[in-house]
């Protein structure tokens, strides 16, 4: 065997071995470390950082908007229709995080004075976060956040330009942020809000609203529960969502969980394709025992023994919780993010115990539910219980 | 609150392929191992994602060295050897490899009968017939090779020995893969083109890439073939971080190691982000070296000036640029035949596909895979499961900024995946249900890997893994520290990650013995 000759072969080996000495003896000395690349991805998912609450406006009689802006530094950017997560809410005991849609647009945080919005009404979620922002939370109150997150965007090579969102109460929001990036000329597709409310009252960020509608942003309010309403009445029907399609249509949903399944049976009607339709997550469910498969039983307290690193507490845990919800309770914080079992950024290795966890928005790995990895968020406990969690 | 012993043996900075198989080995040896893992999962870029309840392969992964169970390779052994069971499904074929300037479209499979023929050079032969003798010869030296850098791999010969029993290893080390192929094998260039084809997964072009590793690379995926897992890369992933806490590792998730301590030429703990000193006497680090003597070493003072330039001048390889998606029909219906298929829109030249990968797009090398064909049950029936990459360098990257970075991304994935529709004479886009457009930004978001590295350095003739092998020991500058990813001796690759992990292993247990 020979490639170039038999000296030259066997000498090769040297011959590589010295060049890569070379190269090393001739590099510099200096610390010349850098990395751009990182630099991006940590200004395009930063660390979580402080905000502060420079505005609080009303965004219905039962809404509100908050303006926050960075304590230091720059926003990341984002897309329209993308949550923010606010992490550490100490809430008497508990230290809780909730995810909000962001309500405000894209350019505005990468301005010259950037600010985020985020708009709540008080009671949603059982009305633990949102009336505790709705009734306490004041101008100059610090906040640290984590963003952005969230699949529930207009993705140009996926969905039809033309979409038409179905929205109910507080879950405006995403469409107030899409509507504001249209008009601004850095999003380009066109929308149509259909959004549900009971009474006129009920409809939030109606000024601001009234103010995007343009040549590619269209609102239609529909209105389910006054007689003498001018205007659409009744549910988002199939009928209704068909008036508003032209042609290829992408249909965005984001409300309260019995609006995703009165709206799914809507579409279903109209026959509109699996990828024509984007849910945005809905949250933990109000009432788990009301959730699919859940088993007859007592509400009770278990016992939760949570294990991070080689530490560990007991702590209680009701069956009608989430165990992310038990060790916000016992001050135990944990990576929330989705609140919906969606993201997977709570995901905890079950040690033992018996649990429930609801099939629907279950995002877990096939592999994790093998080897028996939950959601906190999404998992509710049938036994004593003991879990291992990433330590915060 | 205490959350971490005084003290452990090893901690392993990163719990990727390379980083669990190195705390596995040591765990198993009884020595005290922390993990720390600055995602939220195990595995690196060995994962996976779910979306709408679907979950996607996050990036191109195939398991190699793992051969069939009743012949197993290395990397088969040593995982039934720790225990770690998986569920390894067989690629059906090598690859697919269209070039349509070449007038080339040809499909190869793995297998070597037992009489020392292939049977890809029956199906180059079938095409360009009167070749399969000399691609045999070639492949059987590939074989001799990889067996040769396997036994090298654990024992020690003179160079004397190496000569009289590694006789093919030593006469080609010293050349590129295009040199012996040149020079050594009398074969049609076209023939010459589809054997290149798996030069993307080093990311080195031929005329630069040892002959070394292009034959080990051809040897393990033309003998054994690759395997990827059911439960997508996530269950190999998942299955030995287990194994590791099953022999007694810590593991602990969502820690970020900030600064690697130093005291008098040795390493004796780490701090992390949440402001945790952890005290040790060995660490194998995932970041590469540039980012631990660059910044991670505390102080700084204890950076010496041979690793300073060990650093700079150890060349970047590639990073990624992937498409994934979720389409809406069966790959029959989408015209998708292959599992894997290498495509190039022009004459197939590796130095010109390379260079390519020096600017952002244009990028004509591409590699699709079509999970569907591996693992049937991967989506729901009537869906596909696609991905297209390339691998571009680094440097293309980095003026790239956050304003307009979404635009960007779309950009080059629109091209990419308006190329394969191209090829498939059916236009994806109408059938996208979910997209995910990972760029090297998204590498480094989730790893912090320098620069989004994926593959480590280049495995080129200035930095081949024969002058890697020979200095090994040398370049152990700081006392306790030794790299555990991809930019250690093997290079890049799931199974050569496992290995990099051992080789850590073997480093530390030695350091161990001469301590005591």
């Amino acid at each position: 065997m020979k490639v170039k000759g038999f000296l030259q072969d066997v000498l090769g080996a040297s011959r590589v071995t010295n060049a890569r000495r070379n190269l090393i003896k001739n590099a510099s000395v200096l610390n010349v470390y850098s990395d751009p690349i990182r630099e991006v991805a940590k200004e395009v998912h930063p660390e979580p950082f402080k905000v502060t609450v420079v505005s609080v406006s009303d965004a219905s009689p039962t809404a509100k908007t908050f303006r926050l802006k960075p304590l230091a530094g720059k926003l990341p950017p984002f897309e329209a229709g993308m949550y923010v997560s606010f992490q550490d809410l100490k809430i008497g005991n508990t230290v809780t995080t909730r995810p909000f849609s962001i309500s405000s647009a894209p350019f505005e945080a990468r301005s010259e004075d950037p600010f985020f919005e985020v708009t709540i009404r008080k009671g949603r979620d059982n009305g633990f976060v949102s009336n505790y922002f709705y009734n306490e939370v004041r101008e100059g109150d610090e906040f640290t956040v984590e963003m952005p997150f969230g699949q529930f965007f207009y993705e140009p090579m996926r969905d039809a330009k033309n979409v038409v969102a179905l929205a109910g109460g507080s879950g405006i929001t995403p469409f107030v942020s899409m509507a504001k990036e249209i008009n601004h000329g850095t999003l380009d597709m066109d929308l149509t809000i259909l959004y549900g409310s009971v009474s006129s009252k009920d409809i939030i960020l109606k000024d601001v609203l009234d103010q995007v509608q343009s040549e590619r942003v269209k609102v239609v309010n529909v209105i389910s529960g006054e007689e003498d309403y001018d205007g659409e009445k009744g549910f988002l029907r199939a009928e209704l969502i068909q008036k508003y399609s032209k042609g290829d249509t992408s249909y965005f949903v984001c409300g309260p969980l019995p609006m995703y399944q009165f709206v799914r049976g809507e579409l279903a009607k109209l026959e509109v394709p699996e990828k024509r339709i984007r849910m945005e997550v809905f949250g933990a469910p109000v009432d788990i025992t009301k959730a699919e498969g859940y088993p007859e039983c007592e509400a009770q307290t278990f016992k939760l023994t949570v294990v991070r690193g080689i530490h560990e507490d007991v702590i209680e845990a009701s069956s009608r919780e989430s165990l992310a919800v038990a060790m916000e309770r016992a001050g135990i914080k944990n990576n929330t993010r989705c609140r919906s079992g969606a993201c997977g950024y709570c995901r905890c290795k079950l040690l033992d115990g018996d649990v429930f966890v609801p099939t629907v928005g279950d995002g877990r790995r096939y592999a994790d539910k093998m080897y028996g990895y939950v959601h906190a968020c999404s998992t509710y406990p049938l036994s004593d219980c003991r879990i291992k969690i990433v330590i915060k | 609150m205490n959350f971490y012993k005084d003290h452990y043996d090893v901690i392993v900075i990163g719990g990727a392929l390379a980083g669990m198989s190195c705390a596995m080995s040591l765990a198993k040896e009884g020595k005290d191992v922390l993990i720390l893992e600055r995602h939220n999962l195990p595995g690196g870029m060995a994962t996976s994602f779910v979306r709408s309840g679907m979950e996607m392969e996050a990036t191109l992964h195939e398991m190699m060295s793992l051969g069939l169970k009743e012949d197993p390779l290395y990397i088969r052994k040593y995982l039934d050897e720790m225990g770690v069971v998986i569920d390894w499904l067989r690629v059906p074929e090598a690859y697919r490899l269209l070039s349509h300037p070449d007038g080339i479209d040809i499909t190869l499979h793995a297998g070597r009968r037992p009489d020392g023929t292939w049977v890809c050079a029956d199906e180059i032969d079938m095409i360009y017939s009167g070749t399969k003798d000399e691609i045999n010869r070639l492949l059987e030296l590939c074989r001799s090779i990889y067996e040769s850098v396997l036994f090298l791999n654990e024992h020690k010969l003179s160079k004397v020995e190496m000569l009289l029993k590694h006789e093919p290893l030593v006469k080609t080390a010293g050349y590129s893969a295009k040199e012996v192929l040149d020079s050594a094998f009398d074969l049609p260039l076209a023939v010459k083109k589809i054997l290149s084809a798996y030069w993307i997964y080093v990311g080195q072009p031929m005329s630069s890439l040892p002959f070394t590793i292009y034959a080990f690379l051809m040897a393990d995926y033309m003998m054994g073939g690759s395997f990827v897992a059911r439960g997508f890369s996530h269950e190999m992933s998942v299955a030995m971080a287990e194994k590791c806490e099953e022999l007694g590792v810590q593991f602990e998730y969502g820690q970020n190691v900030e600064k690697i301590l130093v005291k008098d030429n040795h390493v004796y703990g780490v701090r992390t982000s949440r402001g945790d000193e952890i005290h040790c006497d060995y660490i194998a680090s995932a970041p590469y070296p540039n980012t631990v003597y660059g910044k991670m070493i505390e102080p700084q003072s204890e950076v010496p000036k041979e690793a300073r330039q060990y650093a700079n001048a150890m060349p970047m390889s590639v990073t990624n640029f992937s498409v994934v998606l979720l389409l809406d029909k069966s790959p029959e219906e989408l015209n998708i035949k292959d599992y894997s298929v290498f495509s190039s829109d022009i004459p197939f030249d590796t130095d010109a596909f390379w260079a390519e990968g020096k600017k952002i797009g244009g990028w004509n090398y591409l590699t699709t895979i079509c999970l569907n064909y591996a693992n049937p049950d991967c989506v729901p029936a009537g869906m596909t499961s696609l991905s297209i990459t390339y691998l571009p360098l680094p440097e293309a990257f980095l003026n790239l900024k956050a304003d307009g970075y979404f635009a960007f991304k779309r950009k080059v994935a629109r091209e990419m995946i308006d190329r394969v529709s191209k090829h498939l004479g059916v236009d994806l886009k109408e059938h996208i249900q979910e997209i995910e457009i990972e760029s090297p930004v998204t590498m480094s978001h989730y790893t912090s890997d320098y620069r989004g590295g994926i593959y480590g350095y280049q495995h080129s003739m200035d930095n081949s893994v024969v002058g890697r092998l020979e200095d090994l020991e040398k370049e152990f500058y700081i006392k306790g520290l030794v790299g555990c990813a991809s930019h250690q001796l093997v290079g890049d690759g799931m199974a050569c990650n496992i290995n990099n992990g051992r080789i850590a292993t073997k480093a530390i247990l030695e350091w161990m013995k001469e301590a005591e």
